[in-house]
């Protein structure tokens, strides 16, 4: 049976400066677990953004579960963002930047700290809670942002590169982790990455982003396969062939 | 050997600076030191007269009362013009800056046009006296440091990434909740800063001040009035008990200051 679509990028258009975002059209589905792969100044920040509703398209319309997401105010949308530099309130400890969402929505005090303690644990940021930001590690932050942005139990998690900052030994913890997220709380979980690996490791789909158009969606594992315009294979050669001087190194 | 080898390091263009930055040191030293000397010397039973302590009183309390003010208007001012789309943002905020590069007497004078008019003395007549009254100077203080203190707010505010106010709304807060939890919290040192050149500006105001209530001795007599007056009379000692008093309070400023500048740094 088809499952719903969670967002819907209708034929969507946006002008910053320089930079535009041309026509873009994508269908995720509820509990989809979806890849915006694209090289370094594609769009893929702005789109992800953009899917958030922080940018109001000149054509085109975003929906976020059948309703325009602009037409709601930010904390009516239902969805977490984590930034690639994770973006953390600097202010408050870890407990604070967790227990933020909770404190807005006003979660029952009990109901609130079995969650807390339910993302703590999974997360394993136990010993973290009392620190600032200004002192965690990249992977320590980034599993903060986590548990920040699960902690309401968003319908949709947007991630931009969130694991670009990682060594490999900590992106590979994170892949697993991210996989346990989405079994445990099935929330539909929209990355960009620019590196084909992650995004065939995690998604189930991916979207192919060169100079602010989609130029492709396929399944994860059909990346390499069938016809696709020059500029994309080129792209996707280009990382292949690095992934594969890599793997030859390593 | 290191003061050797540094000197030798030493270019043309550094010693033409260095040369330069000395001579506005001690430019600015003579000024500093003959203040403090002579202020020593003035002090005397003249330094505790009542009519400083009047004069500090009143520059205290009005200084206060205006820096409040600006914080409380100076604020919701900046937030529009950083955070929210507004038609025609640009010329306010140069509208709103443009007192800044007048002169205080200026500024002084126009506040007197203002409630010298017809609107002036209905406000006078509904209890809100502001020429030759302690509310003239609160306004004159106002009209001179708000423009300052928005310019300081606005400069706090930009800073503040904005993804975060976006995080904390994605999170559930609405946007005056964002503002007081995220955006005001990150321009705490800034505001504070803000706070207290305001309120330091205040206290050493003169010119917009002497055009909406003239300087009356110990009626709207501030510290700077009273250096005035007193020079006017001839009473040395008493203008440089207020002068000493200036010097002591901004520079306790300008320390205080410095603090939260270097805890934002």
């Amino acid at each position: 049976m088809k499952k719903n679509n969670m967002v819907c990028v209708n034929n969507f258009s946006l002008a910053l400066g320089d930079f535009h975002l041309n026509q873009i059209c994508l269908d995720i589905e509820e509990g989809e677990i979806f890849a915006i792969l694209g090289p370094t100044g594609a769009g893929k920040t702005v789109l992800l953004e953009s899917i958030a509703g922080i940018y109001e398209g000149e054509k085109g319309v975003v929906f976020l579960d059948g309703k325009r997401v602009c037409d709601s105010a930010p904390n009516k949308r239902d969805l977490a963002f984590v930034y690639q530099d994770y973006a953390l309130f600097p202010h408050m400890t870890v407990m604070e930047n967790i227990k933020f969402g909770l404190k807005m929505k006003k979660i029952d005090k009990n109901k609130g700290n079995e969650r807390i303690n339910e993302l703590i644990t999974l997360l394993k940021i136990e010993h973290l809670m009392n620190r600032y930001p200004a002192n965690l590690s990249g992977g320590e932050k980034q599993r903060v942002a986590l548990a920040r942005a699960l902690v309401l139990n968003p319908k949709l998690l947007l991630m931009d590169e969130p694991f670009s900052a990682l060594d490999p030994k900590t992106k590979e913890q994170m892949y697993q982790l991210i996989k346990k997220i989405h079994e445990a709380f099935g929330c539909t979980i929209i990355f960009i990455t620019h590196d084909f690996n992650e995004a065939q490791r995690l998604a189930f789909r991916i979207g192919i982003l060169i100079g602010g158009s989609i130029r492709g969606v396929c399944e994860s594992q059909a990346l390499f396969h069938g016809n696709m315009e020059k500029d994309v294979e080129d792209f996707l050669i280009r990382k292949e062939i690095n992934m594969k001087m890599v793997s030859n190194l390593n | 050997m290191n003061i050797k080898q540094s000197l030798r390091k030493i270019s043309f263009f550094d010693v033409i600076t260095i040369l330069i930055a000395s001579i506005v040191i001690l430019f600015i030293l003579s000024v500093v030191v003959m203040l403090i000397f002579k202020g020593i010397a003035s002090i005397n039973k003249e330094f505790f007269s009542k009519e400083i302590i009047f004069a500090l009183t009143l520059s205290l309390s009005t200084a206060s009362i205006s820096t409040i003010v600006c914080l409380l208007f100076g604020i919701p001012t900046a937030y529009v013009l950083t955070k929210t789309k507004i038609p025609f943002k640009r010329f306010f905020e140069v509208l709103i800056e443009l007192p800044l590069s007048l002169p205080n007497l200026v500024l002084g004078l126009s506040l007197l046009l203002i409630f010298a008019s017809p609107f002036g003395k209905m406000l006078s007549e509904a209890g809100f006296r502001v020429i030759f009254s302690k509310a003239g100077i609160v306004m004159a203080h106002t009209l001179v440091n708000l423009p300052f203190v928005i310019r300081m707010i606005k400069t706090a505010f930009r800073s503040v990434d904005k993804r975060l106010e976006f995080i904390a709304q994605s999170l559930g807060a609405s946007k005056f909740k964002s503002f007081l939890l995220v955006t005001l919290p990150l321009s705490r040192n800034a505001i504070v800063g803000a706070v207290i050149l305001a309120w330091s500006r205040a206290l050493g105001e003169f010119g917009a001040t002497l055009m909406v209530v003239g300087v009356t001795r110990m009626k709207t007599e501030t510290l700077p009035a009273s250096i005035y007056l007193n020079i006017a009379t001839g009473d040395m000692g008493a203008a440089m008990s207020s002068a000493v008093i200036l010097l002591i309070i901004s520079a306790a400023s300008l320390f205080l200051f410095n603090c939260f500048q270097k805890d934002m740094r």
